[in-house]
């Protein structure tokens, strides 16, 4: 059977073995295991197609490229991690006893339904399926972040189903008209809507409806990766979810829907060369990048302090993107893998610290968390450190990559103003965490003195994605640096 | 009267629909002249699909009449039922005004309309002018009401914009993927009406300006 096809059952099945029920230990391993197997076939099938075949499967409705391996892998990756997390932070919940059957239910089943969407988005060509797929993911975010059933859980969930659905109705749009601006040109059938067919008949879309589906879709998809003025559910619904499925969110979807952008933005750069998208992208990155500021430097919540970094970290992306360039492409891609391994760091320390505490506000968790959860703390300054792009970790020669091809190019003025940005990111950043983890230990005979940290599953996933970002800054496998370039490759207009 | 005088007559008559949504208040009024709006794209659709021998068409209409004009409202108002509320509260922007900016939309979706190929004027340039108005409308709709079902309505009103771009501009899409985006908008739809339930349960009360805890 086609490799592409088991990539997506394994998932599948998972999910629906894990709804069904059975003993808390079977769920356990099934979900644990079927990520895991998951994982394997995510990176059989990009060593499938670094060794020089095209796996595709329904008349290449699924096709993996470049780009999609890479996608394909990172969200593998982060699911696998999600996955035996959770397994920790639900264990963690039935000792508080908070946890009812229903969370259950949901819990082992939504997070492997969750990979196997982000997963049908990486390998869609058709831009149909990867529309339906994208909506896979909103519908599955929905009970994901309304988990905890509370007053603001509903809020969060109801504000990002009404934004994410508005969102995927300008997508749908988008690919409507970008499907009329083919017309005649894209041939009968299934077919038609896939990516490969509007590349190949590229000279040929009417520019006008081109330019209108173009601008619809960014701005569809856009909504979905949290790019500003769109990002306002993120926030929200990062606090509300449960940290094994921030996780899932904040890298996993983000990814997912940056994989749509770019899709759409090579098709854009195809037809009307990349000014058009690539400026629209620029505009939207930077301004990303900017919202963040301020909001991170007033923070008063750790979730919400790394929904805000996620916003920036896509702007940081899209203005890769939008500065154009093989090493702006190259940056970006390079700054998409090494957030998709730090970003879980910090969720899963700020996830312990949250459950300590039973809240993730900065007040409820007080300063000094240290000398209570060294473990946790350790590795939230080490994921801070990573995600603000500070030397020798991954992300600052990504962004290093950006910055040089933004001032090698003609945006000098945008890269300045990003560059400072960046800056003043860093130190609220830093800033932020420093006042929760340093300072003077909580006074003893506070009434509210939380939980001791435990040693459990959750710890060792935590440890073992800390030492996996730690290494990846200085070793990347080789076959792990041919995808980031075949995906270039793919963003530069190659095969 | 000619198909393309029927065409035309359709599509004036979903945004008539649309003005309507906006100027009324009773919440079982708003979800039948949903439905209506909904049957008029259904009948859109088939009558693209009688005239130009598209039959994959006759499958979008016979989707579009059965979920949206029947199986989505009758949802709706069997929620509306269960929850006993029945009136939009005033809205951020009185009645009167929300005309007057819809109109100003309508002139911009119009305006928008005329870069398309299609020959000015013809029917098909009034099936866009009319779905990128509906598509403004809607969103207005959502930024300017209160209620979680007229919110819901909104999105709705959108999601007919876009088929009726469909229907009209495109030589159909694939069914294939037509099937899965039906399927998606009425789980879409069942998932916000478990939330409206949800809310409602919670707050009593579905006005969705009482979901405000969340800033910063």
């Amino acid at each position: 059977m086609n490799l592409l096809l088991w990539t997506l059952g394994v998932p599948l099945v998972t999910a629906a073995l894990g709804s069904l029920g059975g003993s808390r230990r079977i769920r356990e391993i099934t979900m644990v295991g079927g990520l895991l197997a998951t994982f394997a076939l995510c990176v059989a099938t990009a060593l499938d197609f670094l060794g020089g075949a095209v796996p595709s499967a329904f008349d290449e409705a699924l096709r993996v490229d470049g780009l999609s391996a890479l996608v394909l892998v990172l969200c593998g990756f982060v699911g696998l991690l999600s996955g035996a997390y959770g397994v920790g932070y639900l264990r963690r919940n039935e000792e508080r006893k908070i946890v009812t059957p229903r969370m259950r239910r949901e819990f082992y089943g939504l997070i492997p339904a969750y990979v196997f969407a982000m997963l049908l988005v990486a390998m869609s060509n058709n831009l149909g399926i990867l529309w339906i797929a994208v909506e896979l993911t909103t519908l599955g975010s929905v009970f994901l972040i309304t988990f905890h059933d509370k007053d603001t859980s509903l809020e969060a969930g109801w504000k990002f189903l009404v934004l994410g659905s508005l969102g995927l109705a300008f997508a749908l749009l988008g690919t409507v008209l970008l499907f009329a601006a083919g017309q005649g040109h894209l041939g009968e059938g299934m077919a038609a809507l896939n990516w490969t067919r509007f590349i190949e008949v590229a000279s040929s879309l009417h520019p006008f409806t081109l330019r209108l589906g173009v601008v619809f879709a960014l701005i569809g998809y856009g909504t979905k990766a949290g790019l500003a003025p769109m990002h306002t559910w993120k926030p929200d619904a990062y606090r509300e979810a449960p940290s094994p499925a921030g996780v899932l969110m904040a890298v996993g979807m983000l990814n997912a829907a940056f994989y749509c952008l770019l899709r759409i933005h090579l098709i854009s750069t195809a037809a009307l060369g990349p000014e058009f998208s690539g400026d629209l992208l620029l505009g939207l990155g930077l301004f990303s990048v900017l919202i963040a500021t301020p909001f991170i430097l007033i923070q008063w919540n750790l979730k919400r302090l790394l929904a805000y970094s996620s916003i920036e970290h896509v702007g940081i992306m899209a203005v890769g993107i939008g500065l154009g360039g093989e090493a702006g492409a190259f940056g970006a891609l390079l700054h998409m893998t090494y957030h998709s391994l730090a970003k879980p760091v910090a969720f899963f320390s700020a996830g312990t610290l949250g459950q300590l505490h039973s809240s993730s506000n900065f007040d409820r968790i007080g300063s000094g968390t240290f000398s209570r959860a060294p473990v946790a703390s350790g590795l939230l300054v080490l994921a801070t450190l990573m995600v603000t792009g500070s030397p020798p970790f991954g992300l600052f020669f990504s962004e290093m990559t950006i910055l040089k091809a933004g001032f090698a190019g003609s945006h000098v003025r945008v890269t300045a103003t990003f560059l400072a940005a960046l800056v003043i990111l860093f130190c609220g950043f830093i800033f932020q965490v420093g006042r929760l983890v340093l300072g003077p230990p909580r006074d003893p005979k506070d009434r509210r003195v939380p939980r001791p940290e435990q040693f459990d599953i959750a710890t060792v996933t935590a440890l073992v994605a800390g030492l996996v970002a730690i290494v990846s800054a200085f070793y990347l496998p080789g076959w792990m640096l041919g995808l980031i370039r075949a995906a270039t490759r793919v963003l530069m207009g190659g095969a | 009267m000619t198909s393309h005088d029927l065409l035309i007559l359709c599509a004036a008559g979903m945004l008539v629909s649309g003005y309507l949504i906006v100027g009324q208040k009773r919440l079982f009024t708003t979800i039948r002249l949903f439905a209506l709006q909904s049957l008029l794209l259904g009948i859109v659709a088939a009558t693209i699909a009688v005239t130009q021998s598209r039959h994959e068409l006759f499958v979008t209409a016979g989707i579009t009449i059965a979920m949206k004009s029947i199986l989505i409202p009758w949802f709706l108002m069997r929620l509306i039922d269960r929850i006993g509320i029945h009136r939009e509260i005033e809205p951020f922007l009185n009645v009167p005004v929300s005309l007057l900016v819809c109109l100003g939309l309508t002139v911009v979706g119009y305006r928008v309309s005329t870069g398309f190929p299609e020959a000015v004027g013809g029917a098909r340039h009034h099936l866009i002018g009319v779905a990128l108005s509906m598509l403004l409308i809607g969103m207005f709709l959502m930024v300017t009401r209160k209620k979680a079902i007229t919110q819901i309505l909104a999105l709705l009103t959108v999601e007919n914009a876009v088929f009726l771009v469909a229907v009209g501009v495109t030589p159909g899409m694939p069914l294939v993927v037509e099937l899965g985006i039906a399927f998606d908008v009425i789980v879409a739809v069942l998932v916000l009406g478990i939330m409206v339930q949800r809310i409602v349960d919670r707050f009593d009360s579905m006005d969705v300006s009482r979901l405000s805890q969340l800033k910063g």
